[in-house]
């Protein structure tokens, strides 16, 4: 009997220990926003292509997708892809790769904070 | 006589013309593009703004990037599963239809152009 009491107990221990685990998980996540002025220094590479209006993908040929004021998740996925291989474009792929999570974070900050209007929370 | 045996055939082959621009259409033929954009605008906003950051802004991005994307969806060179679920009833016209509706919408999206870009 009292041995299944302590398992019991432990196991609820276990519990409460993984749910605060997981809360500090995500506490940390939404704490962990990108810095807009580290993203500034970072986008230099991305004008090459997005920077140029109308500026049109060798091939296949298709505009270059307009970045300034797209939403921030939006942008943390879409890297993210790219740099796990998720997404095809070569030349984002090899972008993608050279940056850490804490890069997209800081590019997805700026590039959100820009535009005509106020951006999606 | 001769004249109303033309007009008869030009008449039939123009008819024959749309029903095969009809079946074009795929899985919605004569489906309105307004139609078409209603699935969309539950995430992306009516406007195509949307306002949950996980879903991308599409109001005024260049229509042929956003029928790329749809036609990467569409083939799985994308993978994202409500995208997919949604795109893969479109036909290539009804994806040509909705790029440029959404694309023609007031944006607030921008080329990186006009902003500083480093340091």
């Amino acid at each position: 009997m009292t041995r299944i009491l302590l398992a019991r107990s432990m196991k609820l221990a276990l519990l409460a220990a993984s749910a605060c685990v997981t809360a500090t998980a995500f506490a940390e996540d939404a704490g962990n926003k990108g810095d807009p002025k580290a993203g500034l220094a970072l986008v230099y590479t991305c004008g090459g292509c997005h920077g140029v209006t109308g500026y049109h993908n060798a091939y296949p040929n298709y505009h270059v997708p307009r970045i300034a004021g797209q939403n921030y998740d939006y942008l943390i996925a879409a890297l993210t892809e790219y740099k796990k291989g998720e997404r095809a474009h070569p030349t984002m792929r090899a972008q993608g790769e050279s940056m850490s999570d804490e890069d997209i974070r800081n590019i997805a900050a700026y590039l959100s904070s820009l535009g005509t209007a106020g951006n999606a929370k | 006589m001769m004249h109303s045996t033309r007009f008869a055939t030009l008449l039939s082959l123009s008819l024959l013309s749309a029903g095969a621009l009809a079946a074009e259409g795929g899985a919605a033929p004569g489906k309105s593009v307004e139609d078409l954009a209603k699935p969309c605008a539950a995430c992306h906003g009516p406007d195509g703004n949307s306002t949950n950051a996980q879903y991308p802004r599409i109001a005024g991005q260049y229509h042929d990037y956003l029928a790329r994307a749809m036609q990467e969806y569409k083939n799985g060179e994308r993978k994202h599963a409500i995208m997919a679920g949604f795109v893969n009833t479109l036909s290539d016209a009804d994806i040509d239809k909705l790029a440029r509706y959404y694309g023609a919408m007031p944006t607030k999206l921008d080329d990186l152009a006009h902003y500083e870009q480093g340091d």
